[in-house]
């Protein structure tokens, strides 16, 4: 009976991939893309990794999902603005069609058979002896943390998630270079809907609560900083969105300050660790449970800052373009 | 089979009979707003049965509680978004009164 839920799940995974990349309008993609992150998310729970499924439900369903739909009402709005030279723009198109078809497509095909034999093989030659999880289990009494995948994520690799956290850091800085880094105007344009304020009201505490609850729970279950980051970051979109634009209202140093937080107590705890002659992110195994829930904690305020300020920073580059 | 099992089983086909009502009144019906109908009406009810089917089937109160707020915040997220979409839609093309009634 399992067996027939993982194969349709399989069979529905890829062909939401399939429809997604051939749908033909642009409204479509990005709603099949939606679905195909869900499904996506159920084939992580379905393999037992709960901790990726709420990742990539949240991240690439939840924030991704509202970035899209932002910029595909951006692109409505340019779309609408030049419904008169469609004509000319269709005309160019079916021009270029069959030179779209032959070098691109064949360098597709070639590319896209050259990932599926690696892939077969990555597939027959997998490791029978479980990889590392025996080495994780081991260690895991010294971790200070009880669920394996934080203590792979924040003690034993933690010189990746620090530098994931920079990664998202530099995103939001690409952002700011393209659209510049603006003093907010505090904008009340937004309509303000008595359903969706009460609706936002009501949502914001459960919200926070359930991110501390995810944060928290990180230690001995699926959960953790990314993960509380994403509810976090969406109390700040759905405020914004409902006309009480956070960001704005709070000083810019703070809101700078919060957006390196985590990284830099990272960085800096990193250091000292150096200087007291242990090796980068080696915590003392006794510390190790607090030091871990402080990182977690102050990444999870940062991510959730830059989150919000990415698709701030998105939302009024639209609005200027737009009006 | 116990009678738990039985409910369950009845209260999961109850659920699925909604949603594949709800599909097919999104495919079926002819404008927007009659679409959100079906969307949200049929679907809400059929993630309650299905709640109700799942909490039964763990037959755990915390479990049944958290299953029980999950259909709770769905159905404000979900009637919010439907009331926030038909008057997008209603700003934007005000729905051609079938017949005016006073």
């Amino acid at each position: 009976m399992s067996v027939l839920i993982d194969s349709l799940l399989a069979i529905l995974i890829v062909y939401l991939a399939l429809q997604c990349l051939l749908a033909p309008r642009l409204t479509q993609t990005v709603f099949l893309f939606f679905a195909f992150g869900l499904a996506l998310a159920l084939a992580w729970v379905r393999l037992g990794a709960v901790d990726v499924a709420i990742t990539e439900a949240a991240i690439a369903s939840g924030f991704l999902g509202v970035l899209f739909l932002d910029a595909l009402r951006d692109f409505s709005f340019i779309t609408s603005g030049k419904q008169e030279s469609s004509d000319a723009a269709n005309h160019s198109v079916s021009k270029k069609k069959p030179a779209f078809l032959s070098l691109p497509g064949v360098v597709l095909v070639l590319g896209l058979g050259l990932f599926l034999l690696i892939t077969l093989e990555a597939v027959w030659k997998v490791p029978e002896s479980g990889g590392l999880t025996a080495a994780t289990e081991a260690l895991l009494p010294e971790s200070g943390v009880e669920n394996p995948v934080t203590a792979v994520l924040l003690n034993f690799r933690a010189y990746d998630t620090w530098l994931e956290m920079g990664v998202i850091l530099l995103g939001l800085l690409a952002v700011m270079a393209v659209g510049g880094i603006k003093i907010f105007p505090v904008h009340r344009k937004t309509p303000e809907d008595p359903v969706l304020q009460q609706v936002i009201l009501f949502f914001t505490p459960i919200l926070f609560l359930f991110g501390a609850f995810l944060l928290y729970f990180g230690k001995n279950g699926p959960g953790g900083a990314f993960q509380a980051a994403v509810l976090w970051g969406a109390i700040g979109i759905l405020l914004h969105l409902g006309g009480r634009p956070v960001l704005t209202v709070i000083p810019r140093w703070l809101s700078q300050l919060l957006l390196i937080m985590g990284i830099g107590f990272f960085l800096m705890l990193g250091f000292l660790l150096l200087a007291g002659g242990a090796s980068l992110f080696e915590y003392p195994p006794s510390y190790a449970g607090v030091l871990i829930l402080i990182i977690e904690t102050l990444a999870a305020i940062s991510i959730a800052v830059t989150l919000v300020s990415v698709f701030v920073h998105l939302n009024q580059l639209n609005k200027e373009e737009s009006n | 089979m116990t009678i738990t099992e039985l409910f369950t089983v009845i209260l999961l086909v109850a659920g699925c009979f909604f949603f594949l009502a709800g599909t097919l009144g999104v495919l079926r019906f002819p404008d927007l707003f009659t679409r959100l109908h079906a969307l949200t009406k049929a679907d809400n009810l059929g993630l309650g049965f299905i709640a109700a089917g799942m909490a039964l089937h763990i037959a755990s109160p915390w479990a049944a509680i958290k299953i029980f707020s999950i259909w709770l915040f769905t159905l404000l997220a979900s009637s919010t978004s439907c009331y926030l979409i038909a008057r997008f839609q209603k700003e934007k093309n005000p729905p051609k009164n079938r017949k005016e009634e006073g």
